[in-house]
């Protein structure tokens, strides 16, 4: 095996050029799907069932299948019906980018909002209730003691499911979106050499990944100042 | 419904493929876990490091990257191995069903690595001293009174694996394995219902899923048989 240096050389930069995609893809979903997530929580925490069973439902169904299956749904799937493709949706459902979006916030909604309620059911009921001893309203007690806790102890969690979300981009190659997997994949299919290709794009993965880490690592510890304990 | 008609053997024996990788890849997905748990904590150094750079590099790459280079990968490498015996030897390559099985089996056994360190790390002390005191053999401590008791520990996260590698079976049909997702594709061409189709595929994951995590609550209750009364 001989690794062709001057190949990777030449195509590392094609690759990098889908870097603004996947970068889009990362973080547009991960923004609505942490909306969708906080949604999904207040239905779930709600106490009415016509509330919290629809979001369970959800959640299943979100976490139980394959998340390639969902974008070929949204893809490939909902055109079938005409009244999709006569909604106001369309614009978005047309296009491959759209669809991705859709896919991986639906799909990272239902994982991260039961994070995040791993989060809120951790807070200490001391607090709450020296919450109502003060005097504070639900929605007070909820903003003020519930949801800052919450997002400190959800967070390591979190950061996990931000990379895998960042994993996950790379199947929106599946449906011809020319992310840096799709790149790869399109210069594999013309060049033949997968090793020298797929290993250093892993490489590129596993920088952000790092990244990733160390950012949320950071965050982690900004948030948690005031827990220190002096010694 | 009714363009499903014919279909239903296909996507049986889709199912079946499913099964199969799934039964495998847990197989292997065990062994690879159990490998680096032990390297991680066996004090050696290189052992260490190499499992290290096993767990950071499977688990920071997005899964549809190993699988292309695993398949595409070892068809390269087996060709040039074979091409030195015989120089007239043409293209080679594993089946899309085995480099499919190793590749979801190494990454979520990059996962399982660190579940199974801390359910190692997480058996009480005491049992091993006691163990120990009754002139107990390594070996025999490791299978009669850490594997006993790490199981118990593992289960819950091992459960979250065995639905990941369920769930990254449909990614193998990128490779061309025909499970259910291949199946969809070939039904669409001919009945032209994408949404149908996939919507099966999307079914019989969750069906999976469910049979899964019932089985893993199951068995927590196995586990914890022994110990209720000694709550």
């Amino acid at each position: 095996m001989i690794v062709d240096y001057t190949l990777i050389a030449e195509s590392l930069p094609v690759m990098l050029k889908g870097i603004g995609i996947t970068f889009q893809l990362l973080f547009i979903s991960g923004f609505l799907g942490l909306i969708l997530a906080i949604f999904l929580l207040l239905m779930r925490l709600s106490g009415k069932w016509y509330l919290s069973f629809p979001a369970q439902v959800y959640i299943y169904i979100f976490r139980g299948t394959p998340i390639l299956v969902q974008i070929f749904i949204i893809y490939y799937g909902l055109p079938q019906f005409g009244f999709i493709r006569s909604s106001i949706f369309w614009p978005i459902l047309r296009e491959p980018m759209g669809c991705a979006i859709v896919a991986l916030s639906l799909n990272t909604g239902a994982y991260v909002s039961e994070i995040l309620r791993g989060g809120v059911l951790a807070v200490g009921k001391g607090l709450i209730e020296a919450g109502s001893a003060l005097g504070m309203s639900a929605y007070q007690k909820f903003v003020y003691i519930t949801a800052p806790i919450a997002t400190r102890i959800a967070l390591p969690a979190y950061s996990n499911d931000v990379i895998s979300l960042l994993k996950s981009t790379a199947l929106a190659s599946t449906i011809t979106i020319a992310d840096m997997t799709g790149i790869a994949r399109t210069i594999v299919a013309n060049t033949y050499a997968p090793y020298e290709i797929f290993i250093s794009l892993a490489i590129v993965y596993l920088i952000f990944t790092f990244i990733l880490q160390k950012s949320f690592g950071y965050l982690e510890q900004y948030l948690g100042r005031y827990t220190k304990r002096e010694e | 419904m009714a363009a499903l008609n014919g279909w239903w053997d296909d996507y049986f024996w889709g199912a079946f493929v499913i099964f199969q990788v799934f039964f495998c890849s847990l197989g292997f997905m065990i062994i690879f876990g159990l490998l680096g748990a032990i390297a991680k904590l066996s004090g050696n150094k290189v052992a260490h490091r190499v499992a290290n750079a096993y767990t950071v590099a499977f688990r920071g790459t997005p899964e549809i990257l190993v699988i292309l280079l695993m398949y595409f990968g070892a068809a390269i490498f087996l060709t040039s191995v074979a091409q030195i015996f015989n120089p007239e030897a043409k293209f080679i390559d594993i089946p899309p069903f085995w480099a499919g099985t190793i590749a979801i089996s190494l990454i979520v056994g990059s996962y399982a690595t660190e579940t199974f360190r801390g359910a190692f790390l997480g058996v009480n002390p005491g049992s091993i001293e006691a163990a120990k005191a009754l002139g107990m053999s390594d070996v025999q401590t490791f299978i009669y009174i850490r594997i006993p008791e790490m199981w118990r520990i593992a289960l819950p996260p091992f459960g979250n694996h065995m639905l990941s590698l369920i769930k990254d079976t449909a990614l193998i049909s990128i490779i061309g394995l025909n499970e259910t997702m291949f199946v969809a594709k070939q039904a669409i061409t001919v009945t032209g219902k994408p949404f149908t189709m996939y919507i099966v595929v999307g079914a019989i994951y969750l069906g999976f899923s469910t049979v899964v995590t019932l089985s893993v609550m199951g068995l927590e209750k196995f586990g914890e048989r022994t110990t209720v009364g000694a709550k």
